[in-house]
């Protein structure tokens, strides 16, 4: 996978398929609601020490953007000092041009990973599967979709758009699995067919949360523990970390632990939290014999400096998804990036251009709340704008819009044309429609079907408002009068 | 450019010209933060500390219980007895190698248990052996270096003395933490680490409760890669 997928589909198809999908879309709806809720309650608890936590973390990741090249550094240093060997991806490329290699200089052939938006990224598994090289995805849900050979749907909670009996059907087929549809049954057979994979593997893959550059250390935020097993038993590791992943120092590290948690799932702390600063020491005897990080950039640095530096302040919690009216019907799915909703929209085309992208930045009633829910205070929708005023001002939009707009700008601005068409407009409406709207029954007419194959269009009043000002002006002085 | 072997100054000349700097600074000062947040510990006392510590920890999934140094050794010895569901007859513990266990008498204590039938002391000697005892245990037993009251979470380091496996392996986690290392928000294990002059361990994990998912239709489910249930025996 790259970062677009699915793209032989339009974005109106991807949508029009996740719209027709009941089972799905109720799914995120429960996800959203769920982690609203307890995420609401926890934030509600800290009081003012919310919009406090949200400030400072905005201050800290803005003073590590202004100052990126040295804290990259100074986070490069470190951890080569810490032991660790440093690759360096200034694209995609590199980064998967490095990892064959340090495959090939151990001669291993078998990883297992934990979920890292990076490799995705970069389609990481397809090209280890395409040199021989057996990888297992160790994320519950992770797995589920490479066993089932599916997509992300939501990006804390991935396969939720499976139920729990097409999981069991998954495993019955491809691993054996012979228990009931219930989740703990299903999530046991993982604990035990995985565990094996855990001690065999000579590799280990991970991301990373967030990066220090005072210490040189990588950390990683996990509840199942998957996380802990990759980098506890391969002897070799290795972390994928972004150059927008980097926090300053230890301090600011736990702010940014205040608020993920709680902005992701609505927990205080997830089950593990782990801060890695090297090779396993002295007279341990496990954890990692040599770690790997590779540092990569792949289009970052471009949004630094730029009119979308405020989203290198992201911290891929997921808060903005959670809330948004969009995607909760169209899904992870409708958008075809690994990077779906509100951050999705900003980040994607930040990545990738414009070209390829099709109407995504359209996605979006501009409505806010991300913006509002955002841990870090990224204008979100703000950002989804830009995009919007960059593609016209590009001319990378439809052809169409600029008569179109030209046309109704004569028609607002010219009087008689317009009266006339006011004039025009209500019987016109009405031999088309019924009961004063434009229902269902006009999706024969083009470009208005857009519109009323899924909502009523009410039909033009005849009398004019201002004619009804007038009257009811009038009314009111004569009812006032006969009061005096 | 052709692939890979890129060095540092690859990755970092591209930011640089794109932030507008002619070079790579050799120091930037961190400015005064204008922000610094209230937390819900503000204010707390010791004692409230580790209140907040037991009752978030019952929140999370985590059986809390307070026993003093005299009787550590028999309160772990009593939740080792007391067994957990599905894990059979055999009853293993795998334990961190700490002379604090060994002073208050826990490995004989545990030896001495007619439930135990298998105790392992990680021992930096037998190597991959710790890791397969782990792998097999039903108790891992570990001291915590600290506590987190905020969200009942314990500080575990790896060390020689005390692998990852031993929190990670096992059916059940027995984390034992001193109420005196309690601090209020992971903010103040931060500072402690970052004013320390030596280097960090290879991993600090911070574990709050068992290893959960709830990633079929959202249904939580224990037990997923790491410990299925989490014991904290808080001593004061």
């Amino acid at each position: 996978m790259s970062i677009l997928y699915n793209t032989e589909a339009t974005l109106a198809e991807r949508v029009d398929e996740c719209l027709a999908d009941d089972f799905k879309h109720n799914a995120i709806k429960a996800a959203q609601e769920a982690f609203y809720v307890k995420r609401g309650e926890l934030v509600e608890e800290m009081g003012e020490g919310w919009q406090q936590l949200r400030m400072h973390a905005m201050e800290v990741r803005n003073h590590v953007t202004e100052n990126l090249d040295y804290y990259v550094k100074q986070f490069a240093q470190n951890a080569e000092a810490n032991g660790c060997v440093m690759h360096y991806a200034p694209s995609g490329d590199d980064a998967l041009w490095e990892v064959l290699d340090i495959f090939e200089s151990h001669g291993a052939t078998y990883a297992v990973k934990s979920k890292s938006m990076m490799t995705e990224e970069v389609g990481l598994n397809e090209v280890l599967e395409e040199t021989g090289i057996k990888i297992t995805e160790t994320d519950c849900a992770e797995n589920i979709l490479q066993t089932a050979e599916s997509k992300p749907s939501h990006i804390v909670v991935p396969a939720l758009h499976f139920n729990r009996s097409a999981i069991a059907d998954i495993y019955r087929e491809k691993r054996g699995y012979d228990g009931t549809d219930v989740p703990e049954e299903i999530t046991h057979f993982l604990r035990k067919i995985l565990r094996h994979e855990f001690m065999e593997a000579e590799v280990g893959i991970r991301g990373c949360n967030f990066a220090v550059a005072s210490t040189g250390s990588v950390t990683l935020v996990t509840n199942e523990g998957n996380g802990r097993m990759v980098d506890s038993f391969p002897k070799v590791q290795i972390v994928f970390v972004g150059i927008d992943r980097i926090v300053p120092d230890l301090e600011a590290l736990d702010t940014m632990m205040a608020l993920l948690p709680r902005s992701a799932v609505g927990a205080k702390m997830t089950a593990y939290f782990s801060l890695d600063s090297g090779p396993r020491g002295t007279g341990e005897v496990d954890g990692p014999e040599d770690v790997h990080i590779i540092l990569m950039d792949n289009g970052r640095h471009e949004l630094a400096n730029s009119e979308f530096q405020d989203m290198l302040r992201c911290m891929r919690c997921g808060a903005c998804l959670n809330i948004c009216p969009v995607y909760r019907h169209i899904t992870g799915h409708g958008y075809g990036s690994i990077y779906p909703g509100p951050m999705g929209l900003v980040l994607t085309p930040g990545l990738v251009g414009y070209d390829d992208i099709d109407n995504m930045v359209y996605a979006c009633s501009l409505c806010g709340a991300c913006t509002e829910h955002c841990p870090v205070s990224i204008p979100i929708h703000d950002l989804v704008r830009q995009h919007r005023i960059n593609i016209v001002n590009q001319g990378k939009n439809h052809k169409i819009e600029v008569p179109i707009f030209k046309a109704l700008g004569l028609f607002w601005s010219n009087k008689p044309i317009y009266l006339a068409g006011m004039k025009l407009g209500a019987p016109i409406m009405e031999l088309l429609g019924h009961d004063g709207a434009l229902d269902a029954s006009s999706t024969w007419i083009p470009v208005v079907k857009n519109w009323t194959s899924t909502r009523d269009f009410d039909i033009l009043s005849k009398s004019r408002f201002r004619t009804w000002f007038k009257e009811h002006k009038a009314e009111q002085k004569n009812t006032e009068g006969g009061e005096q | 450019m052709a692939l890979g072997n890129k060095k540092l100054e690859d990755l970092l000349n591209p930011i640089s010209e794109q932030l507008g700097h002619a070079n790579v600074a050799d120091n930037v000062e961190m400015p005064e933060w204008e922000f610094k947040a209230k937390r819900v510990t503000d204010g707390l006392s010791a004692a409230e500390l580790v209140d907040l510590f037991e009752s978030e920890a019952g929140k999370i999934r985590v059986t809390a219980k307070r026993c003093t140094k005299d009787t550590l050794a028999q309160t772990i010895a009593e939740i080792v007895g007391a067994g957990v569901p599905d894990s059979g007859d055999a009853c293993s513990v795998v334990c961190a190698d700490e002379e604090a266990f060994a002073e208050i008498g826990l490995y004989d204590a545990l030896r001495a248990s007619d439930k135990v039938t298998d105790l392992h002391v990680w021992d930096e000697q037998a190597g991959q052996a710790n890791v397969d005892k782990a792998y097999v245990a039903t108790y891992g037993i570990t001291y915590a270096s600290a506590g987190i009251a905020e969200s009942a979470t314990i500080v575990q380091p790896t060390s020689a003395k005390c692998g990852r496996a031993i929190s990670l392996l096992p059916l059940v986690h027995i984390a034992v933490v001193n109420a005196r290392t309690i601090v209020p928000t992971m903010l103040e294990i931060m500072q402690a680490y970052a004013a320390s002059d030596e280097k960090l361990p290879s991993q600090v994990c911070f574990i709050s409760g068992p290893s959960a998912t709830a990633d079929i239709e959202l249904v939580r489910v224990e037990g997923v890669h790491g410990p299925m249930y989490v014991n904290y025996v808080i001593v004061e």
